[in-house]
């Protein structure tokens, strides 16, 4: 059991686990206390046996004390019955409880992870953990914990029934070599657990191989990539499997050298027991029974192994799970949080410098920028300008520093999160919906909306029908990732998902980039009408879906470069005219080849 | 999909069948099992062997103490001294002596009995007439006086324990050989199903992977074959070890007592009685749990992806609680199993000491009336626990099974689906393809009946631009699936250089198209391994040329790494426009002789868009071009323009052509740019 230290303390001493433990600890309790028992009744059925046996050599039992003896029996087998069924419902089920209750925390916690962990973090590598590390986890709290109190108490009670009825001496250098199994397997559960971490690692690298080929199969097939794919595949399958093969030449040694040593073990039995025997020190029967003993212990060795292997898998996992855990919530509600419910659409922006983590320059710079409630912002700029960064700090994805940006006159950092992106509605570049109904997909973020609302949304978005033109329509259920529906439909749907919030802010995201001109003109004029006097802010590349906004700005290289209406960036002369020439250029060669058609 | 299903339920039936699949697979390290097999079988004579040393040890060395001595003249080199006289073994020599003695044992105690004659200590030896020597003994011998006399006897033990140790050595060489030779054969198995199976869904069409949610298809490649593994590494052999177990202490069982063997084995139709409905709950069970497994793992995983939106709309709250009832209906499919395990194992239990209670009843009456001996009844008290210790084996063997089994359902199930879209036997290779391109009356429907493409029919001549405009589910992206074959039409004749494309190889067909995507994919890796993907043939040259030509290598040279700059999952990290950016210099550096764009240019800006306009018109200029696009700009340079609705072809002719015409491209044209109406000069 002392080489199970770095398994069992870890587990054992992490303050994460023992609060479950604690919460757990009756059922632990009783658990254990029924396996405890239970060993001791079960040592006394071949001795009541042997009883019958001897008794009957003796001569000194008629048939009808046979009953009685049955009867004990078959008494002491229904007890240990119940005890056994005890045992299993009260241990594994606490085990299956935390296994339930730490995969909820998992969970909770990785919905308040930022983007910022998202981006560092694989899906597949996030994914192993809950999946994986907890079964790990609930292996080394639910069958290692058993194991290790079954083989203590098997253990104990025969190593002192050794030494009191037999010899002390036989048993202390019978036990010895047995004791090395304890340092052998010490070493091999430290290889065990290094060989392990690989072997996972080789697994999720094939996971992430197969997941990321099966999301790409559409370039892989346009590419004629297939063969080069599978060959590649090939490389990654045989890492896990010489991965694996490592781990099982060492996890194969574990049962061979438990036999190995329990073969030491009785090798000493049989000769200095034996020794012992024949100068009379110990009878023969003294001698039998020592070697039945020693055959005892060897399933409390055995299970030692077994559960260092346990506790050591276990304890990687735990370190593993308590990494995501422990891992900050960094855009959470700041301590000078207002109590604010709702808010209204005034934006403020005031010198808002921002860099990303990871980025070596500044992504936005020095941007100074006031909407007022109900009035529609355009934002034009090039790819990588910084209009997405707006965005995202304007909805917290990721936190501007501090009295830089207002809404409602206040910092957004002390307006509770919650509020703030209730109060915004958001149609992202990439539309991405939920393996759901198209009906819940539209009302993810309200839930409870009525038909009526949910299909008008679809209306506004021009959706609606297409939506009837599936079989089930509105409780058509979207493929994985939305993949059954055209990009143009997803956008739409998506685009009905913000609508229908009705939200005193909306921002559409260059989100009608996948819709032809003439649904994105239906949809630019039902904004016109169900968003007036609401806030807007409308992220394009293309003038004509920003030209009509109250207020426009021109972002360059995460500066404010132009800012006016329409007319005045026209005006100006700067990019935005320069961008604006362009398409005038476009249109003005189709007017002259119309006209010369005409003519 | 109905086919599948059928075929689900076919399995279910034909484990038979199923078995017989998956042993196909360990035919090639037949060898390699056998030889295992061949050590598990001397490993566990060894192992049988072993007591029988022990107790030949004690009946041979210990309990063996009828060695008769002779008295010695002088201390001989093996002799002893007993009180004055020295003696040593007779060892058969009857005539050098007069004097003989020997060691008796009375009440675990030993005495040394000499004077004897030769025949008195024989007769000692055969235990007869020991009476009258036993009532007539000095005092006990000590530990030290036995360690003299039977010097033999200690010499043997020691000689008998260093074959213990030696056979115990050459079982752990064989059992740790045995292992790993099963180990290596099962792992070889899985790495090879896995290739196979990966393989398998590289030939199934676009359709399969639309149909089927990613995350279970990688399940099948990842954890449904990992879940084989033992099938393979501990089913096999135990089984097989569990059975001659099984049959061994059964035919011993009938050897010694055929009425208490028949007896005892009344209760085996219980535990398989018992093991059937555990089996049957089990299943039922398990199905369950793997159902809502399958289904939690892919709601936490699809919304590890959606976060951004979960956090955004703030459902955080309602997200959990969907997330904490689906867990919980996991949680209680859990302790159902543990339920129906919790009830099995015990109840087995109970039969194993119903089993002695039955041998106390019967077998005890039958000792006392003296029918059996003692040690019948101490070998049947053995036996009875040798009985249940392989049939619990096999259930646990059958569980492993049984899960490995689902899984091979789940994985033939794959291996049974095929390809809507496969190579004829006389499909040929393209060479030197020209580019034109012709649609006879295709009619086309991704689900039956719901036509998506109507008679559509159109010619595009080698090196010509054709640019395809229409409203969104007009079907213009459905006629570039077609034309890589993605999709099978139901009716009409799709034609490259007048070769209907089914009687292409497919292969053939797609390398020799570009297709930018409307979504564009990024792998994990570098900017380069994402231009060239899986080609080591293109060089770096190639890649920056073909990157300069798109204008990408721009924002590429500003990266950290440039061309080496990692790329995470599917490219988060980088922006929409330089994702497009990236996927132009992949087709690029492909060098396709027909170009597809999809709406490629729809989600960059006005400044890029320019500068890929730029190099667009550039390999434009020698490949035949299909554009899928609602900017005009892009349409400017199509030689050909076909007006699609409704999925049909309503009109078709150059964009001048098409304007005089006032039709639905006027209507469409107009409508771009009515916005644009501000300009002062209109």
């Amino acid at each position: 059991m002392y080489a199970n230290k770095d398994g069992i303390f870890k587990i054992v001493n992490s303050k994460y686990m023992r609060a479950y433990f604690n919460k757990y600890k009756w059922n632990y309790f009783f658990g254990l206390a029924i396996i405890g028992i239970i060993d001791v009744l079960q040592l006394r059925i071949p001795l009541l046996i042997g009883k019958v046996i001897d008794n009957i050599g003796e001569s000194n039992l008629v048939e009808s004390d046979l009953s009685e003896y049955v009867k004990q029996v078959l008494f002491l087998g229904l007890i240990i019955v119940v005890g056994r069924f005890g045992w299993r419902m009260f241990i594994f089920r606490s085990s299956r409880s935390i296994e339930y209750d730490v995969r909820n925390d998992l969970f909770k916690h990785l919905e308040f992870l930022s983007q910022r962990y998202y981006n560092q973090n694989k899906t597949g590598d996030i994914m192993a953990h809950l999946t994986n590390d907890l079964d790990a986890l609930r292996m080394a709290v639910g069958p290692g914990v058993l194991m290790t109190f079954d083989a203590a108490v098997l253990g104990f009670l025969t190593i002192y029934n050794m030494s009191t009825q037999i010899n002390p001496r036989l048993t202390f250098f019978a036990v010895l070599p047995l004791s090395l199994i304890i340092i052998v397997t010490a070493i091999l559960a430290k290889i065990m657990f290094r060989r392990y971490k690989t072997k996972q690692e080789a697994f999720a690298g094939l996971s992430d191989f197969t997941q990321e080929n099966f999301s790409g199969i559409n370039v892989i097939k346009a590419f004629v990539q297939e063969s080069k794919e599978i060959k590649a595949f090939k490389n990654v399958n045989y890492n896990a499997f010489n991965k694996n093969m490592k781990m099982l030449i060492i996890n194969s040694l574990l049962h061979p050298i438990m036999a190995l040593i329990t073969g030491l073990s009785l090798t000493v039995v049989l000769g200095y027991g034996g020794y012992l025997a024949v100068i009379n020190i110990i009878t023969i029967g003294q001698l039998s029974a020592f070697v039945q003993f020693i055959v005892m212990l060897i399933w409390p060795m055995i299970a030692i192994g077994y559960t260092i292997n346990l506790f050591s898998m276990g304890a990687a996992s735990l370190t593993r799970i308590e990494e995501i855990l422990n891992e900050d919530i960094d855009i959470k509600d700041s301590e000078s949080v207002k109590d604010i419910k709702k808010t209204g659409g005034s934006i403020e922006i005031k010198n808002l410098h921002f860099t990303y983590p990871q980025s070596g320059s500044p992504d936005l710079n020095d941007i100074n920028l006031s909407i007022v409630d109900g009035k529609t912002l355009g934002i034009l700029g090039r790819t990588g300008s910084g209009k997405s960064t707006l965005v995202n700090l304007l909805l917290r994805l990721y936190d501007p520093p501090g009295n830089s940006i207002f809404i409602d006159g206040t910092d957004i950092l002390d307006i509770p999160l919650h509020t703030l992106r209730k109060s915004i509605g958001y149609v992202p570049q990439d539309s991405f919906l939920f393996s759901t109904t198209i009906s819940k997909n539209i009302d993810f973020g309200l839930r409870n909306s009525s038909k009526k609302d949910i299909v008008n949304s679809a209306k506004y978005a021009c959706v609606h029908d297409n939506i009837m033109g599936f079989s089930q329509q509105y409780d058509t259920v979207i493929g994985e990732r939305g993949v059954s529906l055209s990009g143009g439909q997803k956008q739409r749907i998506s685009i009905a998902r913000g609508l229908i919030k009705d939200p005193p802010i909306l921002i559409l995201d260059d989100s009608l980039s996948a819709v032809d001109t003439e649904t994105e003109n239906k949809i630019l004029s039902h904004l016109n009408i169900i968003r007036k006097n609401k806030t807007n802010i409308l992220i394009s590349h293309r003038i004509s879906t920003l030209q009509n906004s109250d207020q426009i700005i021109v972002l360059d290289k995460g500066s404010i470069v132009e800012k006016g209406s329409h007319e005045e960036l026209i005006l100006m002369d700067g990019l935005y005219n320069h961008i604006y020439k362009k398409q005038l250029l476009e249109k003005a060669i189709d007017d002259t080849e119309v006209s010369e058609v005409e003519l | 999909m109905s086919k599948i299903k059928k075929n689900d339920k076919e399995y279910k039936s034909l484990d038979k069948d199923l078995l017989k699949r998956l042993l196909v697979y360990s035919k090639p390290y037949a060898l390699i099992i056998f030889s295992s097999l061949i050590l598990l079988i001397i490993g566990v004579i060894l192992e049988l062997y072993q007591p029988v040393i022990l107790g030949k040890a004690i009946d041979e060395y210990i309990d063996n103490y009828s060695t008769i001595y002779k008295l010695s003249i002088d201390s001989e080199r093996d002799g002893f001294q007993y009180q004055d006289n020295y003696f040593v073994e007779a060892s058969g020599d009857t005539s050098s002596s007069p004097i003989f003695a020997i060691i008796v044992k009375k009440e675990d105690q030993y005495y040394f009995l000499d004077n004897l004659l030769y025949s008195q200590a024989e007769e000692i030896v055969k235990k007869e007439n020991t009476t009258s020597y036993l009532n007539n003994l000095s005092s006990p011998l000590t530990s030290d006086e036995l360690k003299v006399m039977r010097k033999s006897s200690i010499d043997g033990i020691i000689r008998v324990a260093i074959k213990y140790l030696l056979i115990t050595l050459l079982i752990f060489l064989i059992n740790y050989g045995q292992a790993i030779l099963l180990q290596y054969s099962g792992q070889k198995i899985i790495f090879n199903i896995r290739n196979e199976v990966f393989s398998h869904f590289m030939t199934l069409s676009i359709d399969y992977f639309n149909k089927n949610p990613i995350g279970k298809i990688v399940t099948r490649v990842t954890n449904d074959t990992e879940n084989l593994s033992e099938m393979y590494t501990s089913v096999i052999i135990n089984t097989l070890k569990s059975f001659f177990i099984l049959a061994g202490v059964m035919i011993s069982m009938l050897i010694f007592n055929i009425r208490l063997s028949l007896i005892t084995f009344s209760i085996l139709p219980f535990i398989v009685f018992f093991t059937m409905i555990f089996r049957h709950y089990s299943r039922i069970i398990n199905r369950d749990i793997r159902k809502r497994l399958a289904g939690l793992n892919s709601f936490i995983s699809e919304t590890i992806s959606g976060m951004k939106i979960v956090q955004i709309f703030a459902v955080e709250d309602e997200v959990y609680s969907e997330f904490k009832s689906e867990n919980n209906k996991l949680k209680k499919s859990y302790l159902d199993n543990l339920k129906a395990f919790a009830t099995y194992r015990p109840s087995i239990y109970l039969l194993n000491v119903v089993a002695l209670a039955l041998l106390i009843s019967f077998g005890g009456k039958m000792a006392i009336q003296g029918s059996i001996s003692i040690g019948t009844l101490i070998i049947f008290q053995r036996y009875i626990g040798k009985l249940f210790e392989p049939i619990n084996q096999l259930s646990e063997q059958f569980n492993i099974l049984q899960s490995a089994m689902a899984s091979s359902e789940r994985i033939f199930e794959v291996m049974d689906t095929q390809s809507d879209i496969k190579d004829d036997e006389d499909a040929i290779e393209l060479e030197n393809v020209h580019g034109s391109i012709e649609f006879k009356n295709v009619c086309f429907a991704y689900n039956e009946n719901e036509w998506i493409l109507k008679n559509v029919s159109f010619t595009v001549s080698p090196g010509q631009t054709v640019a395809f405009v229409g409203s969104t589910g007009a079907g213009k992206t459905t006629i570039q699936n077609l034309i890589t074959r993605y999709y099978d039409i139901q009716k009409g004749e799709i034609l490259l250089d007048g070769i209907n494309i089914k009687n292409i190889k497919v292969k053939s067909l797609r390398s020799n198209i570009g297709q930018m995507l409307q979504d564009v994919f990024l792998f994990t890796g570098d900017i380069k391994s994402n231009i060239r993907l899986r080609d080591e043939n293109i060089s770096m040259d190639k890649i920056y040329e073909s990157s300069k030509y798109v204008n990408a290598d721009k924002f590429i040279c500003k990266l950290p790494d440039k061309y080496s700059e990692k790329v995470f999952e599917r490219g988060a990290t980088f922006s929409t426009g330089q994702r497009q950016l990236i996927s132009f210099a992949r087709t690029l550096a492909y060098n396709p002789s027909i170009l597809i764009l999809d709406e490629a240019t729809a989600n960059i800006d006005t400044e890029t868009e320019s500068l890929i306009q730029d190099a667009m018109g550039k390999i434009m200029k020698d490949r035949t071009t299909l554009v899928v696009a609602h900017r005009l700009s892009t349409i400017q340079n199509a030689d050909k323009i076909i007006v699609l609705h409704k999925g049909q072809v309503v009109e078709n002719g150059t964009h001048q052509e098409l304007l005089v015409q006032k039709g639905m491209y006027y209507d469409l044209y107009k409508l771009q740019y009515d916005d644009n109406n501000t300009k002062p000069h209109s």
